[in-house]
């Protein structure tokens, strides 16, 4: 059953009204009669609302993209209707078919099925219902997704700058951590970023993969061989995920190479940062970390960009056909500006 | 240490604190001057006059004494390694301790808490922005290991004046959009629920109350349950908390209140409107404006009183001790009918 922020399917009705007599009109009337603007009913279907279970290839879950939507639809007049595709096609299609019948003003569309993307536009199309596709392309639909080329591209960038300031002149290798061949979760691009970045600074360093699989614990006898086989160099560690980049500083710490390392992560999730009671990872009295920073993905703000984004396409204005996060690096420096903390009083 | 290494060394002291005074902030950039004067550092309590008391005791007409603060104990809601202990002293109970033939014993307490515990107060050097505080302090220069040296509680004036409380969760229950929280035993506004300023203009509205300079406001969220329930939804109550947006701060500061409170840990809501922004109402009402902040404010038996006489005004009586250099402190509130 999808659930409702607050209901208005009042409004949505009559805005439905609205909307078959022509785009046009929907444009033109925006505001209401007193100078209020109007509110639109925008259902998102998220990708999972399983708990615990992470997305993307990072940290985050289903639930803290939700979250974000919720929160960022304080300040919008939108009333949100929310569904969960349960990573199921059926059921992804049987909550487009649910928002029509609601005939909601927008649908954001969180899946990663070609086939039933594909599905789903067409019934969406025909319904006249403009759709917003977050992370996973639904054809003839703007598209919000993370960009995880850039992002490796970052943490490349970090890695290579911080060892052309600090181990100039010494044997640098490097490795890239993680499930680096999950496809799904888009992780090549994130290490051809990775590459490219670390090419850029370090043109003579040739990381190597270790494909942990998924499994963190892999990571340590991975990462164990690896430095073994490198004694008396510098190694440079980028992990596609923050949990790979604790468990890397782990392996790094029982080989006895800490101080010969740096490693730059994805994601910025719970598991790397948080307030200041938390005392995690990147955190700015922990300067010293060789965990140096992570990219953000922010996909537990993703709403605060989408929602925008799914207005201005309902007061009929152009969005470009796709728009991307803007991955930040955050380090103990940021890490406060980027997630400021709220615990005190 | 010989002459020349002592120069050598008050060089270094004088260069480094040279430098450290060109890495002060500009704070005429980031804060705005005080409405009374450079020198002010009383905040809105200057807008307790003596004509503003005596027009608040007007609402004391039964004698009634409300309590607004919740028991200051162990095990109260507080962040992180923060804590409050009292110790006892009790030494003169002893056998053969007690003084003289009136047997005469004594009992003492020492008291190490944290200031912001409880139902307290935010003074004026609680929050600012760089090192740039309330009236364009630059707090660099103010402060020491131990307290402030401008800013304390010391200066602030009294707050009797009038109380008005916002009912919230009728204002929200009479619009049909209260969405509890599971945890809270009575209705409560959830974590995260913006209070606009058209819902504070409706719970002024639901009783026929206009907002008066001088006024401090107490708003009522039900999120105080939570505190009540205290150690068991510690978590819950610091998760989150409904509290005023952006808007709504804005609007309260042009009504020139001098304090508002609420029956959650911030006043402000929680998540906060805008993710990458900080306790941001924080330094609208005390940074910007010299409002006071009161947090954990017991509201629930106000909002019953007034309720049950529809009326919503009271004498607002705080104590705030004289701290020197403090930047806040716990308060007892009693709302005075």
């Amino acid at each position: 059953m999808p659930q409702h922020t607050t209901p208005a399917l009042r409004e949505g009705r009559r805005r439905f009204c609205l909307s078959l007599l022509g785009g046009a009109a929907a444009v033109a009337l925006p505001r209401l009669a007193g100078g209020q603007e109007r509110r639109y009913t925008i259902a998102f279907a998220n990708l999972t609302e399983e708990p615990g279970v992470t997305i993307e290839g990072t940290g985050f879950t289903g639930p803290e993209v939700r979250a974000s939507f919720v929160l960022a639809a304080r300040k919008l007049p939108i009333d949100l209707v929310l569904y969960d595709n349960q990573r199921d096609p059926k059921r992804a299609l049987a909550n487009a078919e649910d928002a029509i019948a609601r005939k909601v003003d927008l649908f954001v569309e969180y899946f990663a099925d070609p086939d039933a993307n594909a599905a789903m536009a067409a019934r969406l199309k025909a319904a006249r219902i403009p759709i917003l596709a977050l992370n996973h392309g639904v054809p003839g639909a703007p598209l919000y997704t993370i960009d995880n080329e850039a992002a490796g591209r970052i943490a490349g960038e970090a890695l290579g700058q911080f060892a052309t300031r600090g181990w100039r002149g010494q044997p640098t290798v490097a490795a890239i951590v993680g499930p680096v061949d999950a496809k799904a979760d888009r992780v090549p691009e994130r290490v051809q970023g990775v590459m490219e970045g670390l090419r850029a600074r370090l043109p003579a360093v040739k990381p190597v993969t270790l494909d942990t699989q998924g499994n963190p614990a892999r990571v340590g006898a991975l990462l164990g061989k690896f430095v073994a086989a490198h004694p008396g160099t510098k190694v440079l560690v980028a992990a596609t995920d923050d949990s790979t980049a604790l468990a890397a500083k782990s392996a790094l710490e029982v080989a006895g190479r800490a101080s010969d390392a740096a490693i730059v992560s994805h994601g910025v999730d719970r598991n790397i940062h948080g307030g200041i009671n938390d005392k995690k990872e990147i955190d700015p009295n922990n300067r010293a970390s060789i965990v140096i920073g992570s990219v953000a993905f922010y996909l537990d703000r993703c709403g605060y960009d989408v929602l925008p984004l799914a207005l201005r396409m309902l007061r009929g204005e152009a969005v470009p056909p796709r728009t991307v996060t803007k991955h930040v690096l955050v380090t103990a420096t940021n890490v406060f500006v980027e997630y400021p903390p709220y615990d005190m009083n | 240490m010989s002459f020349r290494s002592a120069v050598a060394a008050s060089a270094i002291i004088i260069l480094a604190s040279a430098s450290l005074a060109f890495a002060q902030s500009d704070c005429k950039t980031l804060v705005p001057p005080s409405p009374w004067g450079p020198n002010d550092q009383t905040g809105a309590t200057n807008r307790i006059t003596p004509a503003v008391t005596k027009a608040a005791a007007a609402e004391i007409q039964e004698g009634k004494v409300i309590e607004m603060s919740f028991p200051l104990t162990d095990g109260v809601p507080l962040f992180g390694t923060r804590f409050t202990k009292t110790i006892l002293t009790a030494t003169s109970l002893a056998p053969g301790a007690a003084y003289g033939e009136n047997q005469l014993t004594y009992m003492e307490d020492t008291w190490l808490s944290q200031s912001h515990v409880g139902t307290h107060l935010d003074g004026l050097g609680h929050i600012g922005r760089k090192d740039c505080y309330f009236n364009q302090t630059p707090m660099g220069k103010y402060i020491n290991q131990n307290n402030m040296t401008r800013l304390g509680l010391e200066h602030l004036k009294s707050f009797a004046t009038r109380g008005v409380l916002l009912d919230m969760v009728k204002v929200f229950q009479a619009a049909g959009k209260l969405k509890t929280n599971a945890a809270c035993r009575k209705p409560c506004l959830d974590g995260g629920t913006v209070i606009t300023p058209a819902d504070l203009q409706a719970a002024l509205k639901m009783y026929n109350v206009t907002l008066r300079e001088g006024d401090i406001v107490t708003i009522h969220t039900g999120w105080g349950d939570l505190f009540q329930q205290f150690p068991k939804q510690n978590a819950v109550y610091n998760s989150a908390a409904p509290g005023i947006g952006k808007e709504a701060a804005k609007w309260l500061i042009s009504q020139k209140v001098v304090a508002v409170g609420t029956d959650t840990w911030v006043v402000e809501v929680i998540p906060g409107e805008d993710p990458k922004e900080a306790f941001i109402v924080h330094n609208m009402l005390i940074t910007d404006n010299g409002i006071h902040i009161l947090e954990n404010v017991r509201t629930d038996l106000m909002a019953d009183e007034a309720a049950r006489t529809n009326r919503a005004t009271f004498f607002f009586s705080m104590t705030v001790p004289k701290a020197v250099g403090l930047t806040g402190n716990f308060v007892a509130i009693e709302g005075i009918r």
